[in-house]
């Protein structure tokens, strides 16, 4: 889940991290009664990336000036998403910028620390950071940290800054459950201190069992769905609406993607990646179909799912029951198989439904069956 | 041969008491494998399908000489369950659930690596040597003995995959489900070592996505001169950018993220890649049969 600056940059500090005083508001109204020294940075508080580019981030130089941006950037659409708060701070005069975060990283086995000299927006057009692949957090060495950095930083006295920062960013990741702790600009100021001039944190939604910021996180990100949507992500269905017209009911991560493919090589485009092997019950299959029969884009469902844990027969029962419940007129095509899969087709043929043998003919006439195809 | 499990695997299943864990007794056992014991802390002295059941995994190893574990444990104990196995004198632990923090991954990851253990997982079916045992959930009648290797970052892929490549003829000596997350107990190039290790091992078939680094790792291992050939399956061409496909790993984030850049990676170093599904069986035919595929 990723956390918006202003609570990124709550945990940072709660680890000694130097962040810039700021004060967050979520009207401009509140700008009364705030004493604000100028000129100050207005940003727009949002949980997702390239907020600078989309003009969220304002320089203000006196009242009148923070009251506008703080307006302008309230109404800006982030892709789709709106800021619900602003936060001002002060306007930093850096010596330099830089890059540093700390990572999960799988071929790291674990967390890696990445440092750019060069920070800011570019940072990603750049030469890519230098690595520090440190694992498990207690293999942490603060000496390796050192030798690697001075690969790529000339400045002895600021490696001496940047090597316990990386510590506290690691001991915050591993503490709190961060799958990335990045501070890009880390301001270098005068006095040659380290400061978060930004901060990117997201956190772990596996960890939302212990973690009551990350339950709330999960929360505020389900609260901006659609209700069909959340009610979806609610039973443990991994749900990304996407735009085409074939709805996909599927199992497995994996097997989704390789059948969107599919549905994308057969001329059409897949309306969602939906993976129902969380929850492969009447209550995980009926939302699935309650939101797509509901989606007036989808014109034909495809229900793809080939069980392993998940037994087959019980899904084919599950179908069966649902196609005769169901109210809407949209065509259905099943590919199941899998454990117990010998059982489908009697369940199948006493309910008068088809299976497909392939996942290919399936695709097949889920395109053929609205026109659709090459 | 085969990699990490065959016949000689004595098998602790945790939380055999569990729904998973009945299921697999007895499917395990049908399949030839040997569960010798489970664990329930709050069952012990019970039995599920004649097979003991401990509170403990240091009396189930004790008592009955089991040295592999299959975890059937929710996320929040499935670390310490992990961490019993190994301590408790496991060489081979799966975990097949989905869920678990990744910080508890990258300990599992350091005790395993610490004790010598190989663990398996997490987010993984499991792994089955066909014709000798399975550890795990996966689908037997999707499986043959023979001379590929296997290597899933999806389970109901890889059970997809090998349904088709038995019914083309090519069997497989093991099939190791290294999991979506991205942090593994055994990872991709690891998995590919046991494989090149393994005399009864002739090929590579490994099954990826968009996101994570696994696919480059593989390339590494197929450019160098002594490596095995490969054939590789990597799916989410039509995934979007910046959108997490299920399996925490797989996310477009960074351009070598991507489907495009993986495969003209891994046929740079000589993979048999396939783009989609579709293609995968005929590329591994042509990795195998080089001659009948040409003429």
């Amino acid at each position: 889940m990723f956390l918006r600056e202003f609570e990124a940059k709550h945990l940072l500090q709660s680890v000694g991290v130097t962040v810039p005083g700021g004060t967050l508001i979520r009207d401009p109204a509140e700008l009364d009664e705030c004493a604000l020294s100028y000129p100050l940075a207005v940003k727009a508080q949002v949980a997702g990336g390239g907020r600078g580019k989309a003009g969220g981030v304002v320089r203000a130089e006196d009242p009148a000036a923070v009251r506008s941006a703080a307006r302008r950037v309230l109404s800006l659409d982030f892709e789709g998403e709106r800021a619900e708060a602003v936060l001002l701070e002060p306007w930093l005069t850096a010596e330099r910028e830089l890059y540093l975060c700390v990572a999960v990283d799988g071929r790291a086995g674990g967390y890696v620390v990445l440092y750019a000299p060069q920070g800011g927006v570019e940072v990603e057009a750049g030469q890519p950071p230098t690595r520090y692949d440190v694992g498990s957090p207690n293999d942490f060495r603060g000496h390796e940290l050192r030798d690697v950095l001075a690969a790529v930083e000339p400045d002895a006295a600021l490696r001496e800054s940047v090597v316990p920062l990386a510590r506290q960013l690691l001991h915050l990741a591993a503490s709190r459950d961060c799958v990335t702790v990045e501070i890009n600009p880390l301001f270098v100021v005068e006095d040659g201190g380290l400061v978060a001039g930004d901060a990117k944190i997201i956190l772990d939604e596996w960890a939302a069992f212990r973690s009551a910021d990350i339950a709330e996180a999960i929360a505020r990100a389900r609260r901006g769905e659609p209700d069909l949507v959340r009610r979806c992500l609610e039973a443990g269905l991994m749900l990304v609406p996407l735009d085409g017209d074939i709805g996909l009911i599927s199992g497995g991560a994996g097997m989704t993607m390789a059948v969107m493919d599919l549905i994308a090589e057969a001329g059409s485009r897949p309306a969602c990646f939906l993976d129902c092997s969380a929850n492969p019950a009447p209550q995980g299959y009926g939302l699935a179909f309650a939101m797509l029969d509901a989606d007036p884009r989808v014109r034909s469902i495809l229900v793809s799912i080939f069980g392993g844990a998940t037994q087959m027969e019980r899904v084919a029962r599950v179908m069966t029951r649902l196609m005769a419940e169901r109210d809407s007129d949209k065509p259905v095509v099943f590919r199941l198989n899998g454990t117990n899969a010998h059982q489908i087709d009697d369940i199948f043929a006493a309910a008068g439904l088809d299976n497909h043998a392939t996942i290919e003919a399936a695709v097949a006439t889920a395109v053929n069956v609205i026109g659709g195809g090459a | 041969m085969s990699i990490l499990l065959d016949d000689t695997n004595a098998i602790v299943i945790q939380g055999i008491t569990g729904k998973m864990g009945r299921f697999s007794v007895r499917d395990i056992a049908d399949y030839g494998g040997r569960v010798v014991a489970g664990t329930s802390p709050r069952r012990a002295g019970a039995e599920v399908e004649g097979i003991p059941v401990f509170a403990d995994m240091r009396t189930a190893v004790g008592e009955t000489g089991a040295d592999t574990a299959l975890v059937y444990v929710p996320p929040a104990g499935a670390l310490d369950a992990m961490l019993e196995a190994i301590d408790a004198g496991c060489r081979l632990v799966v975990y097949p659930g989905d869920g678990l923090p990744v910080a508890d991954a990258i300990a599992m990851r350091a005790a395993a690596r610490r004790s010598g253990a190989v663990v398996v997982g997490p987010n993984t079916p499991g792994v089955i040597s066909p014709g000798k045992a399975k550890l795990g959930f996966m689908p037997s009648f999707c499986y043959r003995p023979g001379s590929l290797g296997v290597i899933s970052r999806s389970g109901s892929l890889s059970y997809e995959v090998c349904h088709r490549l038995s019914r083309a003829g090519l069997g497989q000596s093991t099939v190791v489900g290294i999991g979506g997350d991205p942090v593994k107990g055994v990872n991709a190039a690891e998995a590919v070592a046991y494989f090149h290790d393994d005399p009864a091992t002739d090929a590579i078939v490994y099954l990826g996505e968009i996101g994570g680094g696994d696919e480059y790792d593989l390339a590494a291992y197929a450019a160098q001169p002594d490596a095995k050939p490969v054939a590789a399956l990597v799916v989410g061409r039509s995934a979007p950018r910046g959108r997490k496909m299920g399996h925490a790993s797989a996310l477009i984030d960074a351009r070598a993220d991507g489907h495009a850049a993986k495969i003209a990676a891994l046929r740079a170093a000589g993979v048999c890649a396939a783009e989609t599904l579709s293609q995968l069986v005929p590329e591994v035919e042509r990795l195998v049969q080089p001659q009948a595929a040409s003429a």
